[in-house]
């Protein structure tokens, strides 16, 4: 635990020592090039924890959060999850980012296949559930994001909030331990953002382990277990949602906060 | 566009020396299959040619019908480019070449010649506005030839023609504007556009006049044939078994007079001996 | 539209006129059969005369000037109609100049389409699919991270992209054997069609690959899928339609890229062109002939062609 800026109430209510972190992230850097766009990052998730993730764009946390299944390899320092340590030539990187569910700001439905076959795609081929089974997962879980009823469209056919809930729904049918939301909602009109939000809601009071970078800040006010601020590479400051919101601490949060609210 | 698939051919061959020919295969081979596979050109009237049935036909096709017929197997004709077959190494592709082929110094590097069964005069041709009466009479003058044919090494007086019952000749003219063309056609469009326009004769095989005059050519012949051009079949390297049954039946053509009568049928005239 | 405002201006005809003038006048028109047309005028004897080059330049572009400016008169789609006629007349015009023997024609346009035009389909086509296959392998390994399928693929491309295809086609031919594989004409040719069109093709199929945004990768890896799931099931699905239109043009062109087995004595098309009309001297009807049919197979693939290509870009 790194944090001079940490208060102490945020680590009592936080970090429960007891239970095993589901990810653990240890002075970890990366660098594009010659750009550090991490740096020395420490993190520790429970099992159940909902993190909020915010700062300004260029700051560095969709990839700190596209490290934790691999889509973006770190150059040093440790990032263990589910008690798997990700490192270069690994074996069964396939099977950790098959237990963490990632939601992309711009879905990334494959469009060439239907909703309920995008959603039985990962159960079918990757887990090898029968055919009947999938389908039937994928109901369930397109009943949970409520829209059971487009299942045989295809998803140009469909809302970007619609397809943001498919592509929340093709996750969960992987049955993940922790899922990734990458600013979910910023690619949605208006309109479109409640029903997102609202999916993701119903998700954390299931008790879901989420990290979402997101600047849905009344989303973050009701869900959250933690609120981090990131800038500049850097973790700036790291608090309970209300003290976040109504008493940051640093300058940078409290400009940040400024300019979105 | 000739030169350079034959120079690509050569190049490739020499370039892979660790070819296997099947030594001594290719009687065995024919005699199994009960089929002997000849190679020849497709395109080269009254020689080879697809006829009006779109068959092959031709003086060399129904040499090499009636070579397969006294071996007492069946023929197929297979047509490769020239500079393919002249290459050598055929690896079985093929077994003959009937394709009224000279036995030069160099293809007997890569090929064996069996038997030559004709021989075709080599005849200085002009124009029918010509006043030349005589061979000699194009000393000096623009001359058309086939590039890298024996008719211009002739003409460059650099020509060996080592096979037997060949006679003797000289190199009647003496003549620096040699004209190369790609084949002996243009040759001839070239000197049928009128006497000395952009040539004053031409050298070429005897046969070759003859079809052009038939069709209607303004040409002569000049003189009498100044050499004789021996034509032979040709094998892959390697089967003396294969050379000696050849080279019998070719000389039983010729004493019964099989030869000489296809040469009179294909071109008037008997070209199986240089008499 | 452009052509059509500009017609209608008189100094532009004017012009128009004066140049095809210019142009007639030196190209010189009174030795032409054009020429023998306006004899009443001129006087048959006229020929090769300043008088004679002048009637025939004036009369000359005068009509010419007047068929584009009544073209220009005309809609889009009678223009378009319009000029192929003309064009097609001015060719058959040209072609007849030749004094073309339509009787040997007709005697051996069959054989030409059913053995000449046959051979160079199932040549091309058997190519273009195995072409697709060694593409798509291609592709892939020139995507992959390994060094080794990378070096491997690259190669290949460059190799057979670097060497003309008529060099390859003896390669292959006559270098096989020497190592032991005799080959036929036919399965030589195949195979060398196959191999170059296979490395032109691993570049249409990588680019179509790469067209597939990186998203689509990224989705697919987050529940799991690796390269070769993720590359079946949702990168090639997605890719094959973008691929399908570039490969139809590379099989017209294949179509005519296959005469060059010619050469190693496939009985293909352009073969016997080159070959039935030798022993009667006449090469340019089977050419032409030959031409002909090599053009109106390319127009029915072409057409085709467009067709697949509206109903992908449909879906």
């Amino acid at each position: 635990m790194n944090s001079v800026h940490k208060p102490d109430v945020a680590v009592e209510t936080a970090v429960k020592p007891a239970v095993k972190p589901i990810v653990e992230l240890k002075d970890v850097n990366k660098w594009y090039d010659d750009f550090h766009c991490l740096k020395d990052i420490n993190l520790t998730v429970t099992p159940g924890e909902r993190i909020v993730i915010c700062g300004p764009s260029g700051s560095g946390k969709s990839t700190m959060i596209r490290c934790i299944n691999r889509l973006e390899a770190h150059q040093s320092g440790e990032i263990i999850v589910d008690d798997v340590v990700l490192h270069e030539h690994m074996q069964g990187i396939d099977k950790v980012r098959s237990e963490v569910g990632m939601v992309f700001q711009s879905f990334n439905l494959f469009p060439h296949m239907t909703i309920a076959e995008n959603c039985m795609a990962g159960p079918m081929w990757v887990q090898g559930v029968p055919k009947g089974e999938a389908r039937r997962l994928a109901m369930k879980y397109l009943e949970q994001v409520r829209i059971p009823e487009q299942a045989d469209k295809y998803p140009g056919q469909l809302s970007g909030g619609q397809q943001q809930r498919v592509a929340i729904a093709r996750s969960l049918c992987m049955k993940p331990k922790l899922m990734l939301f990458d600013e979910p909602t910023s690619a949605l009109d208006p309109e479109m953002v409640s029903g997102v939000l609202d999916t993701m809601i119903d998700l954390a009071k299931e008790g879901m382990t989420m990290l979402c970078v997101t600047h849905e800040m009344g989303f973050a006010r009701e869900v959250a277990d933690r609120v981090i601020f990131m800038a500049d590479g850097e973790i700036v400051e790291e608090n309970t949602p209300g003290e976040f919101f109504d008493n940051p601490r640093e300058a940078r949060t409290q400009q940040f906060l400024s300019q979105i609210l | 566009m000739k030169i350079i698939t034959r120079i690509l051919a050569t190049t490739l061959i020499s370039a892979l020396p660790f070819a296997s020919v099947m030594a001594g295969e290719a009687l065995d081979r024919v005699m199994d299959k009960k089929l002997l596979k000849v190679a020849t050109d497709a395109n080269w009237a009254p020689q080879s040619f697809l006829n009006d049935k779109n068959e092959m036909d031709g003086f060399d096709v129904n040499v090499a019908q009636e070579v397969a017929k006294r071996l007492g197997v069946e023929i197929e004709f297979v047509t490769p480019a020239w500079d393919i077959i002249t290459a050598g190494r055929w690896s079985g592709r093929w077994d003959l070449s009937i394709g009224s082929m000279t036995p030069t110094t160099e293809r007997a590097k890569v090929l064996t010649f069996p038997a030559v069964y004709y021989y075709t005069p080599a005849s200085f041709v002009v124009h029918k506005d010509s006043d030349a009466q005589q061979v000699s009479d194009l000393d000096g003058k623009k001359v058309g030839v086939t590039t890298a044919s024996v008719h211009e090494r002739y003409l460059q007086k650099d020509l060996t023609i080592d096979a037997e019952g060949v006679p003797n000749f000289d190199y009647e003219v003496d003549t620096d504007f040699i004209k190369s063309y790609q084949s002996s056609n243009v040759v001839l469009d070239d000197l049928r556009l009128g006497n000395g326009s952009r040539l004053d004769g031409a050298l070429t095989s005897v046969p070759t006049i003859n079809e052009a005059m038939k069709n209607n050519y303004p040409i002569k012949p000049l003189g009498k044939p100044v050499f004789f051009e021996p034509l032979a079949l040709a094998i892959d390297k390697g089967d003396q078994e294969f050379n000696d049954r050849l080279a019998a039946i070719v000389a039983e053509m010729r004493a019964d007079g099989t030869l000489s009568k296809l040469s009179q049928k294909w071109y008037n005239y008997d070209y199986t001996s240089t008499q | 539209m452009q052509e059509a405002r500009l017609l209608s201006k008189t100094p532009f005809v004017v012009a128009l006129y004066a140049a095809f003038f210019v142009l007639l006048f030196l190209v010189d028109m009174s030795g032409t059969g054009f020429a023998e047309l306006l004899a009443p005028a001129i006087g048959s004897d006229g020929e090769g005369s300043v008088y004679a080059r002048f009637v025939t330049s004036v009369t000359l572009s005068a009509i010419i000037t007047l068929g584009i400016w009544l073209i220009g008169k005309l809609q889009f789609n009678a223009q378009r109609v319009t000029v192929w006629l003309i064009m097609a007349g001015l060719f058959m015009l040209f072609f007849t100049s030749f004094d073309l023997s339509f009787e040997f024609i007709q005697s051996k346009i069959w054989f030409m389409v059913s053995q000449g035009i046959l051979t160079t389909l199932y040549i091309s086509v058997v190519s273009i699919s195995i072409a697709s296959v060694l593409a798509i392998i291609g592709a892939v390994a020139k995507l992959s991270s390994n060094g080794f399928a990378n070096g491997l693929a690259s190669f290949y491309t460059s190799f057979f992209r670097g060497l003309p295809l008529l060099m390859q086609v003896y390669l292959i031919y006559l270098g096989l054997p020497q190592l032991g594989f005799v080959i036929d004409a036919v399965p030589a040719g195949i195979l060398a069609l196959s191999l170059c069109y296979g490395a032109y093709m691993t570049e249409i199929f990588r680019a179509g690959i790469e067209s597939i945004p990186k998203g689509q990768w990224e989705a697919a890896r987050s529940i799991g899928f690796k390269f070769g799931l993720t590359m079946r099931r949702i990168i090639l699905p997605q890719a094959i339609p973008l691929i399908i239109p570039p490969t139809g043009n590379q099989f017209i062109a294949m179509l005519k890229d296959s005469s060059l087995v010619s050469v190693i004595g496939v009985w293909e098309l352009m073969f016997l062109a080159r070959t039935l009309g030798q022993k009667d001297f006449k090469h340019m009807e089977m050419l032409i002939t030959a031409a002909m049919l090599y053009w109106i197979l390319s127009m029915v693939l072409e057409y085709a062609q467009s067709h697949i290509e509206r109903r992908y870009r449909k879906g």
